[in-house]
């Protein structure tokens, strides 16, 4: 097989796996299962072997023309899209098996695992468009199977809420998304990323500061970066294999890789932009996670945090630290999600952090597994998260110090968080039944788990990675001399700080010592947490539900009520009238015809 | 006595106002395609005259055609009536009247 094939086969495979699902194995789950974990392996297999095989192509077919316009398809596969596709892959694999066991005992599985094989197919098609065009058809696909799955217990209020919150969201990012690329294709007449990074080559693109901040708007919504970060946390009601790939590990990751694939269309203004967003989002974030009682919203908010550090990289001009970046925390953040997964199906479906505690012991491997992730987010040395946050750290040092002030103090509060869901969780004893009686799962939720600990481990090495993506991680910028002292020094000292601090400050006896012993911090962060929601809730029932009235009042009366019903009526009377003309008798319509031939003969006579 | 283009015409036209009348008034199907047959005459009448007075054959080519179309209209419309008898069993117009219904 060409390159061109196996490409094509990772696409495909999982669209017919979804296609299948739908329409022939929908009340046969674990055929349907079975079916997608092939798919996920498939597309794993072919996007490593892709990747290992170290073959780079760009090729595309013209799908649509209008006169001079032409919208074609087309993949682009170089350093960039290998690696992103070989993550989507590993992780994916890694969701899918532990959705064997997430949901073995689930009725609607086929539509669970139909779910997933579109959302594969979605995101494989936005890591290899070559095009923005195609790439907004796969992003809005994205954007639906991310609702879809978000919504799959549709029964629960709560749940289609959330997956209805998230789609409205992200048509706000996705809709600046698409002036975007009209701005991009009018202003340089094309928008395959090809013939962009061509023109940028030979100094013909055209720049300006709004094509890429409308290009950003997509990423801000897809990305969850403030101010469109609200839907996130909201998503968590979504089965938590589908936050860990979708609401952590990939999709959310998407809004980076597009800024990465239109790096050439950036200018510093923008980027200076974005880096700020970036900064603020990890800071509020981080902030938020740290009043949390659901363990996958504390989760939810650490992601949108580890999601503003890429952006904070790339906005400082660094998209090699922005992918490395990417790369690790889809690994341990993919590892925390399934290994809080493991332990809500441990104590049968409990989320809420304090009503767990002592499951070091119940559930070992989750607990070691979980303890790698904890400390590769945090950046304990040696580990994944480390050696890229600290690629980022040494980026904002040498560029802008208010950042690299603002990006230490999250990395405090990221230590400081995830060490008190840690203890909390893992040490002191069962607070609940279900804690006290929680098991370890079967291997198919523990062999992921492991797989993922390993590169949570290993994934800060250059030497793990395939040769091949080479061109995206000599990017990665090294600190050297002074920086690299000082950087090492500062997030040695914002680890031990954070961490010292959540395990000195909390305690395992099922309060959140914050609330007792700091209710002020405490009310103040979580008001904070509610801010974006409560603005925009008044925002939409002060301001927008007035302009719906105002739209209804003239619908109803202008149109429904004059211009319907007023054609309707007097169309009616005009028809009474006509009707009383229809006797049925015949003598009445040879008078009526003796009345035309009169009136015919006054006009012919010119009387009329 | 020659007769005078004004009697042919006169002649006509009350030709014609019968037929009109027995239209108007009669409820037999039957007499009302007669009545309709009378009035065709009567047009047809009035074409000759003219055509007689004028000099010219035009109105008598027209009348050829007339005759033509009329015979073929007959048979057609006789058929029409028969078809209505069987399956109504009545050609009185004003039973005639179900679309109204």
């Amino acid at each position: 097989m060409t390159p061109l094939d196996t490409a094509l086969l990772v696409l495909l495979a999982p669209l017919a796996s979804a296609a299948v699902i739908t329409l022939l194995l929908a009340r046969r789950g674990s055929a349907a299962s079975a079916l997608s974990v092939l798919a996920a392996a498939i597309v794993a297999a072919g996007s490593l072997s892709l990747a290992f095989g170290g073959g780079r192509f760009s090729g595309s077919v013209e799908w649509l023309r209008f006169g001079n316009f032409a919208i074609s398809l087309g993949f682009r596969y170089d350093d960039l899209a290998a690696l992103m596709l070989a993550i989507v892959a590993v992780v994916g694999l890694c969701v899918h098996v532990f959705s064997l066991g997430y949901m073995h005992d689930e009725p609607a599985k086929a539509r669970y695992f139909g779910g997933l094989s579109i959302f594969m197919f979605s995101m494989i098609g936005i890591v290899l468009a070559d095009n923005l065009f195609m790439m907004f058809i796969f992003w809005e696909l994205v954007g639906f199977s991310s609702y879809f799955l978000i919504n799959h217990w549709r029964e629960r209020k709560s749940a289609s809420d959330a997956s209805k919150k998230a789609f409205i969201v992200n048509r706000v990012g996705d809709f600046g998304f698409l002036l975007g690329i009209i701005l991009c294709y009018w202003a340089n007449g094309t928008v395959g990323l090809g013939e962009l990074g061509a023109a940028h080559a030979a100094g013909t693109l055209a720049y300006s500061r709004l094509i890429p901040l409308l290009l950003f708007c997509g990423a801000v919504g897809k990305s969850a970066q403030l101010p469109l970060q609200v839907w996130l946390p909201d998503a968590m009601e979504g089965p938590t294999p589908v936050s860990a790939l979708i609401h952590a590990a990939t999709m959310v990751a998407a809004g980076i890789y597009m800024l990465c694939r239109i790096s050439v269309l950036m200018v510093p203004q923008a980027l200076l932009v974005i880096a700020w967003v970036g900064t603020l989002t990890a800071l509020y974030a981080a902030l938020c996670a740290v009043t949390q009682r659901d363990i996958k919203k504390v989760l939810a908010y650490s992601t949108l945090s580890q999601l503003g550090y890429m952006v904070a990289a790339f906005g400082l001009g660094s998209a090699g630290a922005a992918m490395f970046h990417l790369t690790t925390h889809a690994f341990f953040k993919a590892l925390l999600f399934l290994g809080s997964g493991s332990v809500i199906l441990g104590c049968h479906h409990e989320q809420d952090i304090f009503r767990m505690g002592g499951l070091r012991t119940r559930m070992p491997l989750t607990f070691w597994t979980f303890t790698v992730a904890v400390a590769a987010i945090v950046g304990l040395p040696g580990l994944a998260g480390f050696f890229s946050k600290d690629a980022i750290l040494a980026l904002a040092y040498d560029n802008n110090p208010a950042v690299f002030a603002l990006l230490a103090l999250t990395a405090i509060l990221t230590a400081f968080y995830m060490l008190r869901l840690w203890k909390i969780v893992f040490l002191g004893n069962p607070r609940s039944e279900a804690a006290g009686h929680a098991r370890e799962a079967g291997i198919s939720v523990t062999a992921p788990l492991v797989l993922l600990a390993v590169l949570s481990a290993i994934g800060g090495y250059r030497g793990a990675y395939p040769r091949g993506f080479e061109g995206i991680l000599s990017q990665v910028p090294e600190a050297g001399g002074a920086t690299h002292a000082v950087v090492l020094g500062a997030s040695l000292f914002v680890l031990a700080a954070g961490a010292a601090a959540a395990l000195a400050f909390y305690a395992t006896d099922g309060t959140d010592a914050l609330e007792t012993r700091l209710p002020g911090v405490f009310g103040f962060l979580s008001s904070l947490r509610t801010s974006f929601d409560t603005a925009y809730d008044a925002y939409v029932s002060k301001v927008q539900q007035r302009g719906a009235l105002i739209l209804n009042f003239i619908d109803v009366v202008g149109l429904a009520g004059v211009v319907v019903r007023g054609v309707g009526g007097a169309a009616e009377v005009v028809s009474s009238g006509l009707r009383a003309l229809h006797t049925g008798r015949l003598g009445n319509y040879v008078y009526w015809f003796l009345f035309g031939v009169a009136v015919l003969w006054a006009y012919a006579a010119g009387i009329l | 006595m020659k007769p005078t283009l004004d009697a042919f015409v006169l002649l006509s036209g009350a030709l014609f106002a019968v037929g009109f009348l027995g239209v108007l008034v009669r409820r037999n199907t039957l007499v009302i395609f007669m009545c309709l047959e009378l009035m065709l005459v009567a047009a047809t009448l009035a074409l000759v005259a003219f055509s007689r007075f004028n000099g010219t054959g035009d109105g008598d080519v027209f009348v050829f055609f007339i005759l033509t179309v009329a015979a073929a209209e007959v048979a057609v419309g006789l058929a029409i009536i028969v078809a209505l008898f069987r399956t109504r069993q009545t050609i009185q117009v004003d039973r005639l009247n179900s679309l109204r219904r």
